[in-house]
């Protein structure tokens, strides 16, 4: 009898087990966060800047159509990046910051995939006028997250050309 | 044709104003400063060129703005910088032909006016500078210093030496910064030591320089800093990495961060 209602109770807790919700991912802390994160914009802000090696020179040169290829290729590493860093599950109490920190990042695609666009179609004046944009954005992205002090996830115009 | 009986090319330019004044915003509000955290310290820089408007092909006379600082995010006692190095674009020009210089130890222990004295001929600029100062069984309290800026030659190399002196309580430092030239972006270096004899004043919170000198030589009217805006002629305006600022500090570790400023092209 007593072995009869063990078993229940053993098969009671593993139905109770097996019928509970599934654990939520745990939310990082700040550091696990940002190491993370890190590791997703190292390689790609590496990469970016292999790519846009030589960039500066082509719009010297008046060569918009060479420099708008790097920008594409610069555009694709960082649409890329960005949608790879928004799928890391946010520590809870920064979520309103990085919330806004990913508007501004979303907004920098934006703004080199016009950027590109521009350089594309020899519209010298208005790439211009987006590359200011551009600077300006990343700026204020930047100082969202000036505590987390990021290194390759922070923007940095020296990357660019 | 008009718009609600406003002629049409007006509202052109009204909307140019709109679009050039929305511009203007964008780049003033780049122009407030970076800053970049690295562990409890923020560093900031900013900076800039003046006039704005320069010309493509060869450099003209401007002045250059660069001012920074250290902070800690929780109030605690800012380390000890042992080094600066800022360094500066290719597209700008030291000229120091035929102006004079003026060696570290004129300046020793004179007052603005003293330093004014032995040196004026080679002043190329002025300052502020903030610094922190913690001493045992003191409460922390901080100096404020005006900087100038002189041209100088130290072992050879093109140098500005900087006289910071502070009324209250009163000191005064000299602090040689040389020039070295390197390949990359940042082509001119400005490098100082801080050796532990300077005091307190390594703990500093602000600084701001403003070089600018016009002088003539050999009859010719010669600028101290001089830059171009080398942009196609397709662009108006242009975009550079104007500075980078990093300090090495006691602990070891070297922060620094970089800016980047805009020029438009003057013809």
């Amino acid at each position: 009898m007593v072995s009869k209602s063990i078993s229940f109770a053993l098969l009671l807790l593993v139905a109770l087990l097996a019928a509970a919700p599934a654990p939520a991912a745990e939310a990082p802390t700040r550091t696990e966060y940002v190491q993370q994160l890190e590791g997703i914009c190292k390689p790609d802000a590496l990469a970016t800047q292999r790519t846009m090696k030589g960039a500066r020179a082509e719009v010297q040169e008046e060569r918009l159509d060479a420099a708008a290829v790097k920008f594409a290729k610069a555009t694709g590493i960082y649409g890329g990046t960005v949608e790879a860093m928004a799928a890391v599950p946010r520590p809870g109490a920064d979520l309103e910051k990085l919330g806004k920190w990913f508007t501004y990042l979303k907004r920098q695609v934006t703004n080199l995939r016009q950027i590109t666009a521009e350089l594309r179609a020899e519209h010298a004046i208005k790439a211009q006028r987006l590359t200011a944009r551009f600077i300006h954005n990343g700026n204020l992205a930047n100082n969202v997250v000036l505590a987390f002090g990021f290194n390759y996830c922070s923007f940095k115009f020296s990357r660019y050309g | 044709m008009s718009v609600r009986g406003t002629p049409r090319r007006l509202w052109a330019a009204a909307f140019a104003f709109l679009l050039a004044a929305a511009v203007t915003a964008v780049l003033a509000g780049s122009a407030r400063g970076e800053r970049a955290q690295h562990g409890d310290l923020i560093l900031s820089l900013d900076g800039g060129l003046s006039p704005l408007a320069l010309p493509r092909d060869h450099p003209a006379p401007v002045s250059l703005r660069l001012s920074g600082g250290l902070q800690t995010t929780d109030e605690t006692p800012v380390p000890r910088v042992t080094r600066v190095e800022l360094g500066l674009p290719g597209q700008g020009v030291l000229d120091v032909r035929g102006l004079p210089t003026c060696l570290p130890r004129q300046l020793r222990n004179t007052t603005p006016a003293g330093s004014l004295k032995a040196c004026r001929s080679a002043l190329v600029g002025h300052g502020k500078i903030d610094a922190e100062v913690r001493l045992p069984n003191q409460e922390p309290f901080r100096i404020k210093a005006d900087l100038r800026a002189f041209n100088s030659r130290i072992d050879g190399r093109k140098a500005i030496i900087l006289h910071a002196f502070s009324p209250d309580p009163p000191s005064v430092i000299v602090l040689p910064f040389v020039l070295r030239l390197h390949a990359g972006r940042f082509k001119t270096r400005l490098i100082a030591n801080l050796p532990p004899s300077l005091g307190p004043w390594p703990h500093f919170t602000h600084f701001e320089v403003h070089l600018f000198r016009r002088y003539r030589y050999r009859g010719r009217e010669r600028s101290y800093i001089r830059a171009s805006c080398p942009i196609p002629k397709k662009f108006s305006a242009g975009f550079f990495s104007f500075a980078h600022a990093s300090f090495l500090l006691d602990d070891g570790r070297e922060i620094g961060t970089g800016i980047a400023r805009s020029c438009r092209a003057r013809n």
